[in-house]
């Protein structure tokens, strides 16, 4: 393809592609994000796309992998278009009757549908499955029409208009107070006010700026941006393209963590194909405009997340935050101008431009405007990303869209934000996802990642696995953080084992607010944030664990005991087969008993019995 | 030609050149901001956290270090608010009870007001303050020390292990606050505690803690006004 040369040459390159497409009848996508590729989805592609070779179909029915849809817990996905029906689950070995059936004669497969767990009823058409009816996916959406891959595809479902129409006659400050207009926060973690973080970077002086994308993601459970960037790279690429006429920066930098790489390879890509087409390059589309984008791959630390240490990183020295005394929209990499945004902030911009800050303010909150991707993991039924208008209450995302909980134990808390985020109990459910609600109430809205946590969790476990994380992923660089968070996870270690003290409590407080206050960068100031959030609403499990060496949720080792119930046990003997330290013994068909001296508390022998004989305490 | 700038720390009015620190500023006209990894002429990290003050302005404060925070027209700096002063006890706890076989660190304590140390100690060998790594990229220009590792495994080591970098100079140890021992020597595994023979030293200090006297004790951690010297 030859470089577009004009602003009017996209519309005819894109009434060229859609012509070219009028033969196919059918448009078949299948999932081929990281969730769905795990599960076997190439295989599917590739038997799907035989199936259809051998039926002489593939000239009627154009086969789309695309990125992830989000329904990650029901992978393979694969919906046929126009009717929307979509098949769950799907095998390499149901494609030959999916061809010969559902597409030549319109029927549909039943058994590949899926099943509502809430009423038992297979539901067919995509836009009836209770967890995609409840969303707004404005953004997750541009995943379902694109091919990763293809320019083409991504041109064909409009994309680059907001380019053009920012080059054919807005001025960068119009472009930049759009954005404010907007009242787009950043995605990222921070919610900082992305207009005003461009006004900030346009007004600052210097001839040279920079653009960075943000996709060194790294909360455990979070996928949101590696879902945008992987299944749909073109639109990041755009709205970095639009930010970086707005505010005149020459060059921008993706900058991705080397454990995507898919999302390095999309991009990769994408930068090449864009190059090629001319929307990046000297005069891009024939206007006076130039700039070019390079992805970058980091090296796998945390921390890497945080501006200052992601451009550290990017100028080629070791990944350590610096004081921000001095922002990085006026001195940031290499000293530069630089404005760094969240992937999923950047594919933000495309809409806003096209459809007009209004549209997008008219969804969300006072405060918080547009829809969120969520990552919902943990203990619910239905596992995936969800995006939804601010605004939208947890316990609609949760229970609604998230199908309550997934294995008949009540659901007890969430948690928001990742490892800087807070836990929030069942009766804050009614907080709606937005930053200034989640922050008051000692979490954040944070990247979005949401983990569900039900009766099975102890929240000072819970406390303790995200302060093992931060003291292995601080960088090290200042006391409070690398010290002040081992110390707190000293403290909560003791507590889990059975050793605490009351007055730890105090000190365990008045350390958070020390590092809280005095850490260098965001890493360390929201460390302290899972134990403050759970001891905030779960003090009286910190207080069983402290007072009467008692671990409520049955989690912490060092404070349960496993026994066996004499009456409920058969001697069918499962456990003692299933213990690898000898600790269960017992004569045939009689019931067993426990040796606690040799017992590790592994846990096998509990979930082996089916008798439910085996307890916890 | 030079600019200057008037701010205003702990209610003193203080002229300093644009482009310097806060706290070079402030020790420059005797207000004691305790620090451990600033020095003069090297480059200011903020990793210690102990010269940590509160910026006031538009009616919030900022918690932030003075040797990464450039001196502004107008600003105000609380140097010994409570505030700064209780948190800034608190770091000194942290320090101390890592590295309670220190002087240097001990003497730090006792000035930041440490009076019981409430973690386990842990008698470490290195509080990570970068005086040496910096030196030595610094002033040395050797290249020879580094930090490796991330988080508890952050250590100091010759930079892949290029030993024949090292230009033999020395400043490393000279500068190290963990060189020389509390005055009893040092403390053997499970007897560590914090020391406080100093704290007679700081009578004349304790009325008024933000001036800086010219304490003894800044000889123990290397107070840039003895360095000065």
């Amino acid at each position: 393809m030859p470089r577009l040369q004009e602003l009017n040459a996209l519309e005819t390159e894109r009434r060229r592609i859609v012509d070219s497409r009028q033969a196919y009848t059918t448009t078949v996508l299948i999932c081929s994000g990281t969730g769905c590729q795990a599960s076997r989805s190439p295989a599917v592609i590739e038997a799907f796309k035989n199936q259809l070779q051998s039926q002489r179909l593939n000239e009627k029915v154009l086969v789309r992998t695309t990125g992830c849809h989000g329904f990650c817990e029901q992978g393979p996905i694969m919906v046929l278009e126009p009717e929307g029906v979509l098949y769950c689950r799907v095998a390499p070995e149901d494609c030959r009757e999916i061809v010969s059936r559902t597409i030549k004669k319109g029927e549909v497969l039943e058994r590949l549908l899926y099943t509502d767990p809430a009423s038992g009823q297979r539901i067919p058409k995509e836009k009836d499955i209770p967890f995609y009816r409840d969303q707004d996916r404005s953004l997750l959406s541009g995943n379902r029409a694109v091919d990763p891959r293809s320019l083409e595809d991504y041109i064909a479902a409009g994309g680059y208009t907001a380019l053009t129409r920012v080059l054919a006659g807005m001025a960068p400050q119009a472009v930049v107070e759009e954005v404010t207009a907007s009242g787009l926060r950043g995605r990222g973690g921070g919610g900082f006010p992305t207009g005003r973080k461009w006004q900030e970077c346009r007004e600052a002086p210097g001839e040279e700026k920079y653009v960075v994308c943000n996709a060194d993601e790294g909360d455990p459970g979070a996928y949101m941006d590696r879902c945008v960037l992987e299944g749909n790279p073109h639109r990041v690429l755009e709205g970095m393209i639009i930010g970086a006429f707005a505010v005149g920066a020459v060059r921008g930098y993706i900058y991705v963590r080397k454990e995507y790489p898919l999302a390095v390879q999309h991009a990769k890509l994408a930068v090449q194909q864009a190059r090629e087409y001319g929307f990046l390059g000297e005069n891009i589309l024939g206007s006076s405009f130039s700039f070019d984008v390079e992805v970058a791959r980091g090296g796998g630390a945390f921390v890497c997340g945080e501006s200052t240490a992601l451009m550290a990183s990017l100028e080629g020295r070791v990944g350590e935050p610096r004081p921000k005394d001095i922002h990085t929209v006026q001195e940031g990499l290499w000293n530069k101008p630089t404005l760094l945004n969240n992937v999923e902030t950047w594919a933000n911009i495309p809409g806003i431009i096209t459809n007009g800050a209004a549209w997008f303010s008219a969804k969300g909150t006072a405060g918080s405007k547009g829809t969120k991707i969520l990552a919902l993991t943990g203990q619910v039924k239905n596992t995936g990303l969800v995006e939804v208008p601010m605004g939208t209450p947890l316990r609609k995302v949760i229970f609604d869209i998230g199908g309550g909980a997934n294995n008949g134990k009540p659901i007890k808390a969430v948690q928001t934000g990742g490892p800087s985020g807070g836990c929030l109990p069942v009766g804050q459910f009614d907080l709606p996802v937005d930053f200034d609600a989640l922050a008051e109430a000692g979490s954040m809205v944070g990247s979005g990642g949401m983990v569900v946590m039900d009766a099975g969790t102890c929240m000072v476990d819970v406390a303790k696995y995200f302060l093992n994380f931060l003291q292995d992923e601080s960088c090290g660089k200042c006391v409070p953080c690398r010290i002040g968070v081992d110390r707190l996870l000293e403290i909560v270690t003791d507590f889990t084992e059975g050793k605490g003290r009351l007055e730890q409590l105090d000190l365990l407080e008045d350390l958070a607010e020390t590092i809280t206050e005095t850490s260098l960068c965001g890493l360390g100031k929201t460390a302290p944030n899972p134990v403050l959030s759970t001891l905030r609403y779960f003090r009286e499990e910190y207080l069983a664990h402290i007072l009467e060496k008692r671990c409520p949720a049955g989690v912490c080792k060092a404070l349960i005991q496993y026994a066996v119930d004499q009456e409920k046990c058969t001697g069918c003997g499962d456990c003692q087969r299933a213990c690898p330290h000898g600790a269960i013994k017992g004569r045939k068909e009689e019931p067993r008993l426990i040796d606690s001296a040799k017992c590790q508390k592994c846990g096998l022998c509990f979930s082996e019995c089916t008798f439910n004989a085996i307890t916890v305490a | 030609m030079v600019q200057y700038v008037t701010l205003r720390i702990d209610g003193s009015i203080v002229k300093a050149a644009k482009g310097s620190s806060v706290l070079d500023a402030a020790i420059q006209y005797g207000i004691c901001i305790p620090h451990l990894c600033h020095m003069p002429l090297l480059e200011d990290i903020g990793a210690c956290r102990l010269c940590i003050v509160e910026q006031v302005g538009n009616g919030k404060s900022k918690i932030t270090t003075s040797c990464t925070l450039r001196v502004q027209e107008g600003m105000v700096i609380q140097a010994h608010s409570e505030k700064v002063r209780r948190l800034r006890r608190n770091i000194a706890e942290l320090l101390v009870a890592q590295a309670p076989n220190s002087r240097a660190i001990q003497d730090m304590a006792v000035r930041c007001g440490v009076k019981e140390v409430r973690y386990p100690f842990r008698n470490a060998d290195c509080v990570l303050c970068g005086r040496c790594v910096r030196y030595c990229r610094g002033l040395a220009g050797a290249q020879s020390l580094g930090f490796v590792g991330r988080g508890k495994d952050r250590h100091v080591a010759h930079a892949l292990e290029l030993r024949d970098l090292c230009k033999h100079c020395g400043f490393c140890t000279a500068n190290c606050p963990m060189s020389i021992t509390p005055c009893a020597g040092p403390m053997a595994k499970g007897e560590e505690h914090l020391c406080g023979g100093c704290e007679a030293q700081l009578q004349i200090t304790q009325g008024m803690e933000d001036q800086c006297v010219w304490c003894e004790l800044g000889k123990g951690f290397d107070c840039s006004r003895h360095l000065g010297q």
